[in-house]
């Protein structure tokens, strides 16, 4: 399947996390099935290609965003970020809803723990943990 | 370790000075060593997170290296630290090959057998922008390539699947890294289970198709371009004889680099074959500062 070049996919950042422009425009966003990738190196036409930068966002009724790139690119967003404290932080990465009241929108957020990206949650009256199975924290770690 | 397995490398006792030392590495344990993903996080700050929690690690000169000397828990990247892509778990002599590629910001990289991505993640840090094309041909450790590129959030990467020996990779690179292939002898210490000896035949049919790796690298190099040709094993077949074919036959200039890991120079020669240009080659040991071997030759295009 071929990429596609679909820069407009960025404006998502922008507008949901308030991310400033510039830092947008340093990557060009891709579009192949339902998935929207995240490149920031120079385009070169190989043939075949499998993986184009990371995976920035799957469509469907509304896009979400990965925790991958939000992780990158989120320690520049101005809204829709969620602040955890160290206890409720691990409660996350363990995969666990978050109850409570966070000022944001309903929708997908930036989770965060201090300066650590954590990922993305969906707020609708409580956290729901969106957090990938293979980033989630597990009992052996430290 | 199994005796019969360390009875295969007294084959090379005449070209591994201090053969001894050698010998004895093979059976100690080898330490893991780490560095710091700068895209995610500062070296201090991490190096202080991790010894909160009980990590000793040593910086190896002014590099972005460190040995890991206590750790508190049973694998090094058991750690939210690490799930977070703030380090990755990477061989000094792994390290080696990127530094002698040293990229530059907006270069165009070719990493032509780059699974799981050890190298391909640490010229992307060193780089910090530019494109790097990494190519594997195996499934299973393309997905940890692409699994290692996401964690450590590097997003200038274009990966593909195809043969290092006849692909297409669509234009001309500044650089290319062939860390090919090859029989893995520098990596028993990490894995004495995973550690299969082959024989003089194996050996011959891996510098085989080393060799015409080496040709389709040296076919998409630009004009004054480098090509860092590395292995993780001993055999001289797979490394100087490798290396040799491409001064005779590609047109490629050996250059002489600098390295700040210990290590010595190229095999003059062995079981009859000379290899002239050898001090131009460099070899880590794992006897020389506790790591895995490693081979590593830089020719140029001119
Ligand atoms: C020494 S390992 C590479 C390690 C990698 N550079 C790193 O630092 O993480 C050699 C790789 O070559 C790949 N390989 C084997 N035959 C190949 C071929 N014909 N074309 C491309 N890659 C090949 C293997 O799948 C393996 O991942």
């Amino acid at each position: 399947m071929q990429f596609l070049k679909k820069n407009d996919y960025g404006k998502y950042f922008v507008d949901r996390f308030g991310i400033p422009e510039e830092i947008i425009e340093k990557y060009t966003f891709w579009v192949r099935g339902k998935r929207v990738w995240a490149f920031s190196g120079e385009f070169i036409d190989v043939k075949d290609i499998e993986v184009l930068g990371i995976k920035a966002l799957s469509l469907g009724r509304t896009p979400k965003p990965s925790t991958a790139f939000l992780r990158v690119i989120g320690k520049y967003a101005k809204k829709n970020v969620v602040n955890l404290d160290k206890e409720k932080a691990l409660k996350f990465l363990e995969g666990e809803d978050i109850e409570g009241n966070f000022d944001v929108e309903q929708g997908y957020v930036i989770v965060k723990s201090n300066n650590d990206i954590l990922g993305c949650g969906l707020y609708k009256g409580s956290l729901i943990n969106q957090i990938p199975k293979k980033y989630r924290y597990e009992d052996t770690w430290l | 370790m199994d005796k019969q397995k360390l009875e295969y490398f007294k084959q090379y006792s005449e070209i591994i000075p201090n053969f001894d030392a050698f010998m004895e590495s093979l059976e100690k344990e080898q330490p893991y060593w780490m560095r710091v993903n700068t895209l995610k996080i500062g070296e201090e700050e991490l190096i202080e997170r991790l010894e909160n929690k009980g990590f000793k690690l040593e910086k190896y000169k002014n590099l972005n290296a460190y040995k890991i000397v206590v750790m508190p828990v049973k694998h090094p990247g058991a750690t939210v630290e690490h799930s977070l892509g703030y380090y990755y778990i990477q061989d000094l002599s792994s390290m080696a090959p990127v530094l002698v590629l040293n990229p530059q910001k907006g270069e165009k990289i070719l990493d032509m057998a780059a699974a799981p991505g050890s190298k391909t993640t640490m010229i992307a840090e060193l780089m910090r922008e530019g494109t790097i094309v990494a190519n594997d041909v195996n499934f299973n450790r393309l997905k940890s390539l692409g699994g290692n590129l996401e964690r450590l959030g590097i997003t200038n990467v274009i990966i593909t699947k195809k043969d290092a020996k006849s692909g297409n990779f669509g234009i001309k690179f500044d650089k290319i890294l062939l860390d090919a292939p090859c029989s893995g002898e520098g990596t028993i210490r990490k894995n004495p289970w995973g550690f299969r000896a082959v024989n003089d035949r194996e050996h011959k049919m891996l510098a085989r198709s080393q060799k015409i790796m080496l040709k389709n690298a040296s076919k998409h190099l630009k004009n004054g371009g480098i090509i860092v040709y590395s292995t993780c094993t001993f055999n001289p077949w797979e490394n100087e004889s490798v290396v040799e074919y491409g001064i005779e036959n590609l047109g490629l200039k050996p250059i002489h680099f600098d390295l700040p890991i210990p290590h010595l120079k190229g095999v003059e020669e062995w079981r009859g074959e000379r290899y002239e240009n050898s001090e131009y080659y460099k070899r880590i040991y794992p006897h020389l500062e506790d790591t895995g071997g490693m081979f590593i030759a830089v020719l140029k295009k001119e």
